[in-house]
């Protein structure tokens, strides 16, 4: 009993002590970090994973820093592994109260929260990366995203075009559109060079698992795969693993070449540097409301602006297979032009795009099945 | 090789993951001290052991920087339980809550990091038995540390004077205070050596495993090590069952998808705590008699 | 305090404690402030060693958490589910449970409003609504804390280990329910349950970012302290946590008793999953609680599971854990150093428990 009246004796001494490092620490730095000065804008950048994951975030950090750079009147402030749910609210307050007029809210995840806060910050401009979102939105608020499946198909030409076994490997988190899209393009692209590639899947059910990732890559090798490719957060994990089976990987998100120079193929990399500069001008400019990004908008190679980008090559595609994914990358940027184009049926048959048609960015985002030579199911839904 | 071999493969590769942090804890709490911390000092021998080895280039000076790492994680949770008596479940989740914060905050620079895991070293005369050679000798050198360590634990808890001591020190440690027995000495070795075996586990992951390190990349196994513990009544070879078992499952998920089998991935991962959570329900009657009495006292307020 | 004396007791000598006890008080708040004070100190030099002027690391700090209206509500709303989370583990603590099992039984509340969220949808009034889902989470985690407290009344199954074990099972069935039948059919198959309809979502109060569910919580928060500390239920669970033995003797339901401490404390955690889903998420998607439950373990520990100071160190806890953006935003400092801070704080009173063993109330 006595320790009990010790303390709450003590409670009262740290909540005084408390109070007075709070007093002193307020008073003290109220005015260091008011650093917006006249003429300038600050501009927020939140992430769900790590600034530096060689993948998704890294690539929103990178080009954050590189608007910092380039636009001298902007101030950048960044901050990552701010998880999908009211911590977003959270962090773009936090923003607020730096100054911030402009924020990206750079997950698929955020967008609830990022357009309710639009609403209770008209003042502000608040974006998601992420997309392909219906309905009207409020005159500052605003979703882009790129035609993903696009360069992905590219790199499923050069798995396709590299691979002896004709066996290819996704890994990917969970079987939301976007992946599934990709998993289809992959395909589609691989047997355009090579009618007798097969994609096999592997789900993790974790944006960056390591070890899950570990095991799925090695039961892809272990069934004869030679070229992997996957969708998840992080990517290292999935290129050591061919990398130490001597395989060959085709990335996403980022341009890891470096990891592996002997077995990376190329992959798709996000450059979202002029997506953020057209924005942060628009509103400079007071154009945003009503603008192209006050809206779902979508880069794609046909506009010369998608931020999803073929990645670089590695030094085992041979250049008759790089001239001929050049080729197919410059035939893509023509009005119309679609890796799904008919004829294209799913796994069990059933036509998915008839012999003639293509099909629009919404339609290939509400894709439910997996296409012919795809091996693997996806999770019931 | 067909899918059961890939399985099984697999499942002893990343099952070493969970077996050597599982030991750690079996280690500890058979000297009456859970370290629900385990997850963190995984953590820290996972990042420690990945930076030692990027900067040498020496994969096993790294895993000896996670054994260090993992220690004095331990320390930390034998001097505030041992010392300070402090409550041992609290005292973990602290130690977990600082390795998270940690390596994190120094581990960020190593995420892009890629190094090449240890290599399989192939047993000679064992790696040629027909099937089971293949299986269970041809694996990194932790591997094999882990079937030697099932092996030297038990003999030393059950064979040695050493052994009787640190049981002793789990079952009856006011007999042990009483007769003058070192009781703290060997609680904070247990713990030490414990959470050591936890960082070799993190290390395991890190730089013998992936080659790769990630913020939290542990995912909760450490908390699984615990739990593989209880599903095995605190004995070291029904532990490394468990481990196993555990990673099989988790190989299996992957290997079945790739083969064009549909799986729940959600009921397979519920399953191991499902199993555990029923053997513990089953083992009562005569499985909470095994459980250390000293063990069974930090975990009941009432006493 | 106990029947059957612990290793711990008999190693703290009893002169030793009736020593300490006799200490002047001032010692031993010297002894607490000074412990607190050193930690900061700690954290300033790891901070420091960053190239960042700690000073101005402590000011972000509270700035960000208390100094603006913004910030503050920021920080109430997020100890929400904290603070009951927390109670969920004193209240047990009371009987003498240890209850790990805050992160699971967060869960549940916020599947099982969900669930019932999904069902009524817009139909029902609001106030209607808001009952429903309070209750839903409630009850799904009076379930959840139930059933630990039933495996360790009916077969001996440690609940500490058992509550532990649940909590992964509820992480995996909320996976499971957002991936397959709940997913959102308008999130391009992304892991999240279809919204929340507005009318059910708790209101706002007075144009204020905060809901209705800070005053739920304060409420309830009053409410456990009464039960504990007024009612006869209180009573006994605290002649039960004190001595099993003397309670069985004196005639208590003891099982019934312990059964029910757990299920009050279910309770509890699966309202504050309920409110944090109904009143900030809208959305049940993976990460909804990011280990909430543990850092409510800590804060009733921290509070001695007193209900007073357990909420006062949730709301602390809350406020740690939100400064991380400030120090990301201002500093240029990695958020999750308040994952260190966080920890640094528990560890005062864990060195401090000497002279009390088991750390229990």
């Amino acid at each position: 009993m006595e320790n009990r009246r010790t303390l709450r004796t003590a409670l009262r001494w740290s909540l005084a002590a408390l109070t007075m490092i709070a007093v002193i620490a307020g008073c003290g730095g109220a005015s260091s970090t008011s650093g917006s000065s006249a003429g300038s804008m600050t501009v927020g950048f939140v992430m769900v994973g790590s600034r530096s994951d060689s993948g998704y975030n890294q690539a929103v950090y990178d080009a954050s820093q590189t608007v910092a750079k380039d636009m001298s009147n902007v101030r950048v402030i960044t901050s990552d592994n701010v998880p999908e749910n009211n911590s977003v609210n959270q962090a773009m307050q936090s923003m607020v109260d730096q100054g911030a007029k402009v924020i990206f809210a750079t997950s698929y995840g955020y967008f609830s929260q990022a357009l309710k806060f639009a609403q209770e910050h008209p003042d502000i401009v608040v974006v998601h990366q992420g997309g392909f979102q219906k309905g009207a939105f409020p005159p500052n608020f605003g979703t882009y995203w790129g035609e993903a499946y696009e360069p992905v198909s590219l790199g499923g030409m050069a798995a396709g075009g590299v691979t002896k076994t004709n066996k290819l490997g996704f890994v990917y988190a969970f079987p939301i559109s976007q992946t599934i899209a990709n998993i289809d393009a992959f395909q589609l692209g691989a047997q355009k060079v090579n009618p007798a590639a097969q994609t096999y899947l592997v789900n993790t059910s974790n944006w960056c698992d390591p070890l899950k990732q570990k095991e799925a890559a090695s039961a892809l090798l272990g069934q004869g795969i030679d070229v992997i490719s996957q969708h998840q957060d992080c990517q290292a994990t999935v290129i050591q693993a061919a990398k130490a089976a001597g395989k060959y990987v085709v990335g996403y998100h980022y341009d890891a070449r470096a990891l592996d120079p002997a077995g990376w193929l190329t992959g798709s990399a996000w450059d979202w540097r002029g997506v953020y500069e057209n924005i942060i001008t628009s509103v400079a400019d007071k154009k945003f409301t009503g603008g192209p990004y006050n809206a779902n908008w979508v880069g794609t190679f046909a506009h010369n602006d998608n931020p999803l980008t073929l990645a670089s090559f590695g030094s085992s595609v041979p250049a008759d297979l790089k001239a001929e994914i050049t080729a197919e990358q410059g035939a893509l940027k023509q009005p119309g032009a679609s890796v799904f184009t008919g004829p294209i049926s799913c796994q069990d048959g059933t036509v998915l795009v008839a012999a003639g048609q293509t099909m629009s960015y919404d339609q290939v985002n509400s894709i439910r099945c997996l296409v012919k030579g795809v091996v693997g199911t996806l999770p019931k839904s | 090789m067909n899918g059961i071999e890939q399985a099984l493969i697999g499942g002893v590769d990343g099952g070493t993951a969970l077996l050597l942090p599982a030991l750690g804890e079996l280690i500890g709490q058979r000297a009456g001290i859970v370290n629900l911390g385990a997850e963190g000092c995984m953590l820290a021998g996972a990042l420690s052991a990945f930076a030692v080895a990027v900067e040498t280039g020496s994969p096993w000076a790294g895993v000896a920087t996670g054994l260090i790492a993992g220690a004095v994680c331990g320390l930390l949770h034998a001097a505030l339980t041992i010392w300070c008596r402090a409550d041992q479940l609290a005292s973990g989740l602290v130690v977990w809550f600082l390795a998270l914060g940690v390596t994190s905050v120094y581990g960020t620079g190593y995420i892009s990091a890629a190094i090449s895991p240890l290599p399989p070293i192939a047993v000679p005369g064992l790696a040629g038995i027909p099937w089971l050679g293949l299986i269970l000798f041809n694996h990194n050198g932790l591997v094999y540390l882990g079937y030697a360590l099932v092996a030297a634990i038990a003999f030393v808890l059950y064979r040695t004077r050493l052994g009787l001591l640190i049981r002793a020190t789990g079952e009856r440690p006011e007999v042990v205070a009483a007769t003058g027995g070192p009781l703290r000495l060997v609680q904070l070795g247990a713990v030490v050596t414990g959470a050591g075996l936890a960082g070799v586990g993190g290390a395991q992951l890190s730089v013998g495993y992936v080659g790769n390190w990630f913020n939290d990349m542990t995912n909760g196994y450490g908390f699984v090590a615990v739990a593989v513990v209880l599903f095995a009544g605190w004995r070291p070879a029904r532990v490394l069952a468990g481990a196993y078992l555990f990673g099989i499952a988790l190989a299996a998920a992957s290997v079945l998808q790739a083969h064009g089998v549909a799986v729940n991935q959600y009921l397979l991962d519920a399953l191991p705590y499902l199993v555990t959570l029923v053997a513990l329900v089953l083992l009562t009657g005569r499985g909470s008699a095994q459980a250390p009495e000293a063990l069974r006292r930090a975990l009941t307020r009432s006493g | 305090m106990t029947l059957s004396p612990t290793s711990a007791e008999i190693r703290a000598a009893p002169g030793r404690r009736r020593y300490l006890a006799h200490r002047a008080d001032w010692r031993r708040v010297g002894l607490v402030a000074g412990a607190y004070l050193g930690f900061l100190v700690v954290f300033g030099i790891l901070v420091a060693a960053r190239g960042i002027d700690p000073l101005s690391v402590y000011a972000t700090m509270v700035r960000s958490t208390l100094l603006s209206e913004h910030a503050l509500a920021q920080t109430l709303l997020r100890a929400v589910p904290i603070a009951l989370a927390a109670l969920a583990v004193a209240v047990p603590a009371r009987a003498g449970l240890i209850n790990v099992g805050g992160e699971g039984q967060l869960i549940v509340g916020a599947v099982a409003a969900t669930g019932a969220g999904l069902l009524i949808g817009g139909r029902l009034p609001g106030p209607v609504s808001w009952l429903l889902l309070a209750l839903a989470g409630a009850g799904a985690g009076a379930t959840w804390g139930a059933l630990a407290g039933a495996l360790r009344t009916g077969f001996g199954a440690n609940e500490a280990v058992t509550t532990l074990l649940l909590n992964f099972v509820a992480n995996d069935i909320m996976l499971y329910l957002i991936y397959q039948p709940w997913k959102d059919p308008n999130g391009s198959g992304q892991p999240q349950s279809r919204p929340l309809a507005d009318g059910a979502a708790l209101p706002k109060l007075l144009g204020s970012q905060l809901n209705l569910g800070v005053i739920v919580a304060a409420l309830v928060a009053l409410g456990v302290w009464l039960l504990l500390t007024r009612s006869g239920w209180g009573f006994a669970l605290r002649v039960v946590g004190g001595n099993v033995e003397a309670a069985r003797r004196a005639g208590l339901p003891v099982n019934w008793l312990l059964l029910g401490s757990m299920l009050v404390g279910g309770a509890l955690a699966g309202l504050g999953g309920a409110l944090n889903f109904a009143g900030l998420e809208g959305q049940l998607r993976p990460g909804i609680t990011v280990t909430f439950g543990y850092i409510a373990f800590l804060a009733s520990f921290l509070g001695r599971h007193q209900p007073g100071r357990v909420v006062a160190a949730a709301l602390l806890f809350s406020a740690i854990a939100l400064s991380g953006n400030g120090l990301q935003l201002a500093d240029g400092l990695d958020g999750n150093i308040v994952d260190i801070l966080l920890g640094l704080i528990v560890l005062v009173p864990l060195i401090l428990t000497r002279a009390r063993p088991g750390g229990g109330p």
